[in-house]
């Protein structure tokens, strides 16, 4: 095993599988930054290329490039609150906060540090989870799925709002998430649900276009009010005394992020529930860290432990979500789908062979996630004051910039002007919703859950009739999410009794 | 203003629930079972909220998430606003008649010229420059499917 692992390290360091995953981050790096254009479709746009390569270098290649996508997204998120990635979506939260009270080093050093950590915990997970994580997997059916899902939820609508109205409100906008996610053909009756008899909504909302809507424009919006740069009048600071203090937010906060990054993993690991869940459920988590209502208010507001949770969390998964997909075929993920497909080209099988006559080979994936954010992370540290300075740059320069990338991302999932109509009524919703004071992200995880949710809650009802509800990892799911909606009432009557 | 907000966007899920559990009723139950498990309790949870907004405290239920810049002239927020809604809604129809390759330098140099009130040579620079890294990037390098305006198929 000890052997495999080390020839798994020199197989990356061979020049050639070197060079193929130098240029697998650098491209990337790019893509992270760039909103709307995905990992996953980058991932897809580059399959092709591996056809001639071992199997070495085209892991080196493919995943160097994916496990780097999610840390360039993360500046792209924090600096101009656009995501850069359907996955860093949640980092805006406060990471942007953070950028316009000046302190963007500051949340860019977090996000780094964090992503980091997370990344190492992920490729660590995946070393000594291959030969212990097969009764794991194996325990979750469709109910356990659901009742994640249902958790998950409950985790966000109830910490991102302040008392019972915000929860009410909370879960408004997850139900709003879960309503819109059934737009559509229906999965099991084949019905065309709320389409408004338009042939583009048969396939759904899809998820970019509704992102970078809801999360871009308002912002937009806003620079355009203010009329200022991102940062405004507020001094950048000294950027790189700024990043430090963000690595050492992430060590302060030492135990947040690794368990933010076990979230992350565990995501990974369960198929079909992807990295936009796991940022969320992180984000989630890292709200719950408030010690009382008083310290939770600043979530929202540019508190650094809501930089440091979804950092963590995506680029942990990708560690996770690579298990399934190696040891038995399952993809986690949309991405680890495409990934797959490169396994069968490279004339591959996941599976026990991936295990014992391929295990350097699946080392060597291990090691190219550790080097890849290793050498990425280090690159945007050097690259940190051009990038922060952007923070500085007058508004009037950055909007029209801002509205191509908008517009280009929200066009090119689908090559559809539709796309960017969906993008606009978004904006709108989004706008409304942050000048009403409700969250919008937990509309995005009913979004993104919605669909998971029916199909397990139908096979969950059509296998088990109601005795799903009885089955003890379901129970203990159940107990789960009703403490996550108790406690934080729970928390607020302990304050006002000792108040 | 949050709960005037916060009352339209109450009655708006409330208008698209009730739809959406009027249409599910007509469909097999396969294919309603998960609409009215979340529209229902989405119309309820909507009703409350309506009733909050007109009755209760306008600071309470705050989110956790991004917030609007507070101390700005509100004599103009709403024109500054409505400008950023009509770039953008203008920008997607330059897009449409006239195609990325055209709408995109269009909307910079019209965007700085006529909002920042840049200099001639700076504002043909600067558009000149964002052009060129979107026709690099986007077109030469990744080759993504830009189509031509619609404009320019009516004229043909």
């Amino acid at each position: 095993m000890l052997e495999a692992f080390v020839d798994g390290l020199l197989l990356v360091l061979h020049w050639k599988a070197f060079a193929f995953m130098l240029a697998g981050i650098g491209v990337g790096f790019w893509v992270g930054l760039l909103p709307g254009l995905g990992g996953a479709t980058t991932l897809a746009l580059m399959l092709p290329f591996i056809y001639n390569m071992q199997p070495v270098e085209a892991f080196a290649f493919l995943l160097g490039m994916h496990s780097v996508v999610a840390t360039t997204g993360d500046i792209t998120s924090i600096l101009f609150g656009v995501p850069g990635e359907a996955t860093t979506a949640a980092i805006i939260l406060d990471g942007h906060a953070m950028a316009k009270k000046g302190e963007a080093g500051r949340a860019l050093g977090a996000a780094l540090a964090s992503s980091l950590i997370g990344a190492l915990i992920g490729a660590a997970a995946l070393a000594l989870a291959i030969p212990i994580v097969r009764p794991l997997v194996l325990t979750f059916g469709s109910p356990e799925l659901f009742m994640l899902a249902v958790v998950g939820l409950a985790f966000i609508a109830s910490l991102s709002g302040q008392g019972a109205r915000g929860m009410v409100r909370g879960f408004l906008a997850g139900g709003l998430g879960l309503f819109l996610a059934m737009v559509g053909q229906d999965p099991q009756a084949g019905v065309a649900r709320f389409t408004l008899d338009t042939l583009y909504l048969w396939q759904g909302l899809d998820l970019v276009p509704v992102l970078v809507g809801l999360f871009a424009l308002p912002e937009i919006i806003d620079l355009v009010v203010r009329g200022t740069s991102i940062a405004g009048n507020v001094p950048a600071g000294n950027i790189s005394k700024g990043a430090l203090e963000g690595v050492k937010d992430a060590f302060r906060h030492f135990w947040l992020t690794v368990r933010c990054s076990l979230i992350g993993t565990f995501i990974g690991i369960t198929p079909g529930l992807g990295g936009a869940v796991a940022q969320w459920m992180a984000y989630g988590h890292a709200t719950q860290s408030a010690r009382n209502t008083e310290e939770r208010k600043g979530f929202g507001e540019g508190d650094v432990r809501g930089v440091i949770g979804p950092g963590a969390a995506c680029n942990s998964k990708e560690g996770g979500a690579l298990i399934p997909t190696i040891a038995f075929g399952v993809p986690g993920s949309t991405s680890m789908a495409i990934l797959l497909g490169g396994f069968f080209l490279l004339g591959l099988v996941p599976g026990p062979d991936m295990l014992t006559k391929h295990l350097p080979v699946t080392f060597s994936m291990v090691w190219t996630i550790v080097l890849a954010n290793l050498i990425t992370v280090a690159l945007c540290f050097v690259l940190l004051n051009r990038l922060t300075a952007l923070t500085a740059v007058p508004g009037h320069l950055l909007v029209p910039v801002i509205l191509v990338l908008v517009f280009i991302g929200s066009y090119t999932g689908n090559n559809n002007y539709a796309d960017i109509v969906v993008t606009l009524v978004f904006g709108a919703v989004g706008y409304f919703m942050v000048l009403a004071g409700w969250p919008r992200a937990p509309l995005v995880l009913g979004l993104v859950l919605g669909k998971i949710a029916e199909n397990y809650l139908y096979i969950s009802v059509a296998r088990y009739d109601w005795a799903w509800l009885t089955r003890p990892v379901v129970m203990v799911l159940i107990l789960i999410a009703v403490a996550v909606v108790v406690y934080p009432a729970i928390q607020a009557w302990r304050q006002r009794s000792r108040a | 203003m949050p709960n005037r907000a916060s009352l339209g966007l109450a009655l708006l899920i409330m208008a698209v629930a009730g739809w959406g559990i009027y249409t599910a009723l007509e469909w097999p139950l396969k294919a309603k079972l998960f609409p009215l498990v979340i529209g229902i309790p989405l119309f309820c949870l909507a009703a409350a909220e309506a009733i909050w907004a007109v009755f209760g405290n306008e600071a309470a239920g705050a989110a956790a998430d991004f917030k609007l810049s507070e101390g700005q002239d509100q004599g103009v927020v709403p024109r500054r606003t409505l400008l950023a809604a009509g770039w953008a809604i203008g920008f997607f129809f330059a897009i449409v008649l006239l195609g990325f390759q055209v709408a995109v330098p269009l909307l910079v140099f019209a965007y700085i010229r006529l909002q920042g009130r840049e200099s001639w040579l700076f504002t043909a620079v600067f558009t000149v420059a964002v052009w060129a890294i979107f026709y690099g990037l986007f077109d030469l390098l990744l080759h993504l499917p830009f189509p031509p305006g619609l404009l320019f198929g009516w004229l043909a």
